[in-house]
């Protein structure tokens, strides 16, 4: 098996892990809005490893996925999801796409920039919006990179990780 | 400087994003039933597993709580078992008497709430029942405390709910003693009114007080008759003269209820015997003491005639 296939094949074996994470120990955890997001995980380590229109397609599918399942604004998670997925791919460039932190704080920031265009989008109002973005936003974005790291490190050998930070 | 690969690697990418991006404006911006439909769809087929998978984990999480009450509710009603043959005929004889009606009169189906991780999470919530358990759109939807919403649309094993956070919430109501009547709508306008109703066209002569509980009035055939909405906390604004604009407590808070029942009957049912206002349970109260005091008397009686 060559060693591209092999990483592929890893690659959409942690990809499900996440989505059954996040469809079967999400709602057990505490408060769902500030639990973490491991489909939006499972979008970014994607993204960052496959290029931005890959990306944009995987950040569309899930978008929709969210959309179907909180269709407050069907369009809306699909608009946000993509444009996340496009800007974690090219995050990767500019930034040191191996390094654990790095990563950690790529799904943190994600998560946070997803509801901020997720909410704009939706046209919720400005109370709604500030309490969203100031409180249970950071709140996700933080359990979500802090599972983001669990993750990393499980998997640093699939994913190249360097722990030296 | 970048090959051709390279730049049509690039060109490729932004073609897909664009694409994606167009798609995603065509899906925000096209009607909402367009939107609701192709959700539906979705639900019901490729994300049917996933769904599946998350009722199961709700079920998970709640089992221990739920066996808990459970527990408690048999012990309660072996309890009370003891005595219910002559509890029920005299429950019966006082029915007769009163004309009373059973507090449910009814029909509903529970269900259980799937929570996501969307900041818009609150307006809208997943149900795990749908059109296969008789649900459909517009069926009201209520936790014990009083009024969630509405079903905005319903798949074949899940709907979506319309809860009273949703900007196009709107509810005809009245409130208990003072007779006010005008429609329940979300606060949504000023800065730190999250989370808050408001009564509003409630007739300016039409004075509430505060602590004043307000019930859906059952005009407009969506919601029956007597369901809590809210506590009035407050005048929010008045309208030069002619209207009051009152601030409301929820009775109900969508984003704390795990399970909700969907009441599937016709329209104009009254449900204000199952959720008896405080006058209601000061009327139940009254009745069950002297009901000790009759059977406490025919036993000292029938001790005495001994």
């Amino acid at each position: 098996m060559s060693a591209s296939r092999a990483n592929r094949i890893q690659l959409i074996l942690v990809m499900a892990l996440l989505v059954l994470l996040h469809f079967y120990l999400r709602p057990r955890l505490w408060n769902a809005r500030v639990s973490p997001d491991f489909l939006l995980m499972a979008l970014v380590f994607f993204a960052m490893r496959a290029g931005p229109g890959a990306g944009a397609l995987a950040g569309f599918v899930v978008g929709v996925v969210s959309d179907a399942l909180t269709p407050a604004a069907f369009g809306a998670g699909a608009l946000a999801h993509t444009v996340v997925g496009y800007l974690a791919a090219w995050g990767r460039a500019v930034f040191f796409a191996d390094n654990l932190l790095v990563n950690a704080a790529f799904v943190a920031v994600a998560v946070w920039v997803r509801d901020l265009l997720l909410l704009l989008a939706s046209g919720t109002p400005q109370g709604t919006l500030l309490t969203e973005l100031m409180l249970n936003s950071p709140l996700q974005a933080l359990s979500t990179g802090a599972f983001a790291l669990l993750v990393l490190v499980a998997f640093r050998q699939w994913f190249a990780i360097r722990l030296d930070v | 400087m970048a090959s051709a690969s390279e730049r049509s690697y690039t060109r490729r990418d932004t073609v897909i994003f664009v694409a994606c991006v167009v798609l995603s404006l065509v899906g925000l911006f096209s009607p909402s039933a367009w939107g609701l439909g192709i959700s539906n769809a979705l639900r019901d087929t490729v994300l049917a597993p996933l769904v599946w998978l998350q009722a199961r984990a709700e079920e998970g999480r709640t089992s221990r709580a739920r066996l808990q009450a459970i527990t408690l509710q048999r012990d309660s009603a072996a309890y009370l078992a003891q005595g219910i043959p002559s509890l029920a005929a005299e429950n019966a004889r006082l029915r007769q008497l009163l004309a009373l009606s059973g507090r449910i009169s009814t029909p509903y189906v529970a269900a259980e709430v799937l929570r996501q991780t969307q900041a818009t999470d609150g307006r809208t919530l997943l149900l795990d029942v749908g059109r296969s358990d008789l649900v459909s759109e517009f069926d009201p939807v209520v936790a014990p405390e009083g009024l969630i919403g509405m079903v905005l649309s319903a798949g074949e094993r899940s709907s979506v709910v319309m809860t009273w956070a949703h900007p196009e919430f709107r509810v005809s109501a009245y409130t208990v003693g003072a007779g006010a009547s005008g429609v329940v709508a979300p606060a949504l306008s000023s800065l730190g009114a999250d989370g808050a109703l408001e009564f509003r066209g409630v007739p300016y002569r039409d004075s509430v007080p505060a602590g004043t509980l307000v019930l859906s009035s059952g005009l407009g055939g969506v919601y029956p008759k007597g369901i809590p909405v809210g506590t009035v906390t407050g005048v929010a604004r008045e309208q030069a003269g002619w209207e009051r604009v009152y601030r409301l407590l929820p009775a109900a808070s969508p984003g704390a209820v795990a399970h909700v029942l969907v009441l599937i009957s016709p329209p104009g049912t009254s449900l204000e015997r199952a959720f008896p206002s405080d006058s209601a349970l000061a009327a139940i109260r009254l009745d069950s003491i002297a009901r000790v005091r009759r059977s406490d008397s025919a036993a000292a009686a029938k001790e005495s005639a001994r």
